[in-house]
């Protein structure tokens, strides 16, 4: 069994007429046992830089859906900058936790409470012929020969930046990567981005289903950081899960 | 001005090589580098099952906002099923007995309480919240 432990160590001689020091060790577990948390991603270390005129974005630092909900998890972020009025903003979903300022630090536990992943099927329907294509999410697919289920093979056999795909026959189910709200589903009869090619005019087409149902929803515990500058301010990260 | 240090250590033999990570800071007012936090809260507390308590209140408190206050709260709980939900607004994380937290604290507005739900039976934590002092309102 992995041991694991996280020392915490606050210590000022002059912050109280008494020296303050206190040292706190936790040993962690996953949730509720005595059994050693086994798991770690990072530590990883990322400069985030914008030019001057581009509008500062919050960066997704750990989404909530790659990991299970509710455990043990712990989170380990840090301001590398040493320039003291540089700050990250911290925020778990919407909510701010607050300002991490050049050199400090946080540890703490994280819910990774999941929301939502958009999907969708497409109906690979009508007469394909060799040639016809279909794009999606920046990915043309063009059919080899005039068989329903082997383009819908070959869609789902693409590699989407955004979404996995699964295939049964003709029909090719989109799930999205990551939860979010603002998906591309607007209905069954819609999705935005995708272009039919019909070379041989041949009645190729690409029914849409599910998408009403499929519905997603942004994470309530995706952790994302914000820089305060444009200028290259520099994080490190670590995350201890089960 | 006060000079309070915070030093977090994470060692761990979970991979195939041995981990250690060491971070401190010396906890500064908000933009500064010279000029220290200088003001403390500090309570150890039992909390009951059954309701989401405030322990910390952001929007009464008078406390100064979007500084750079830092939070420490440790579940001095023995029983390791025991666990406290700590939320702003929304949910953070599960605090399992013996487990530690220190963050950083907008206290921005009436949403940003810090709210606590003791799970498991009553749960004993202490606290202590390093701040740049208060806006007070007479009573």
């Amino acid at each position: 069994m992995a041991t694991t432990t996280a020392t915490l160590t606050l210590s000022s001689t002059d912050l109280l007429s008494d020296e303050l020091a206190l040292s706190t060790t936790a040993t962690l577990t996953t949730a509720g046992t005595s059994t050693g948390i086994t798991q770690a991603s990072g530590l990883s270390r990322k400069t985030l830089t914008y030019g001057s005129s581009a509008a500062i974005v919050h960066t997704a630092l750990h989404r909530a859906g790659d990991y299970t909900a509710d455990k043990a998890t712990k989170v380990y972020i840090k301001n590398v900058s040493t320039t003291a009025s540089e700050y990250f903003t911290i925020k778990i979903g919407d909510e701010t936790l607050g300002r991490l300022y050049a050199g400090d630090w946080t540890f703490f536990p994280w819910a990774a409470t999941s929301g939502t992943k958009e999907t969708f099927a497409v109906t690979v329907g009508g007469t394909v012929a060799a040639g016809d294509s279909w794009e999606f999410d920046g990915i043309t697919t063009t059919s080899a020969d005039s068989t329903l289920n082997n383009f819908a093979a070959a869609i789902s056999a693409q590699v989407y930046p955004n979404w996995t795909t699964t295939v049964s026959s003709a029909v090719v189910t989109f799930v999205a990567r990551y939860a979010a709200s603002d998906g591309v589903i607007t209905g069954d009869t819609a999705i935005t981005g995708d272009v039919i090619t019909d070379l041989g005019g041949s009645d190729l087409t690409m029914a849409i289903s599910g998408g009403t149902a499929g519905a997603g929803s942004s994470s309530p515990s995706d952790i994302s950081i914000l820089p305060s500058v444009h200028t290259g301010m520099t994080y490190e990260t670590m995350l201890i899960h089960e | 001005m006060a000079t309070t240090t915070a030093a977090v250590t994470l060692s761990s033999d979970l991979l195939s090589d041995n981990m250690s990570v060491s971070a401190s800071t010396t906890c500064m007012k908000a933009g500064t580098e010279g000029d220290g936090l200088d003001m403390m809260d500090y309570g150890y507390i039992d909390i009951p099952t059954g309701d989401e308590y405030d322990l910390l209140d952001a929007n009464n408190s008078g406390l100064n906002t979007n500084k750079a206050n830092k939070l420490y709260i440790a579940n001095h709980s023995t029983d390791e099923t025991f666990y406290v939900i700590v939320a702003i607004d929304g949910v953070i994380g599960r605090l399992y007995a013996g487990d530690w937290m220190f963050i950083p604290w907008g206290a921005v507005d009436q949403h940003d309480d810090i709210e606590i739900t003791a799970n498991g039976g009553t749960n004993t934590l202490c606290y202590a919240l390093f701040h740049e002092g208060r806006t007070l309102t007479a009573s």
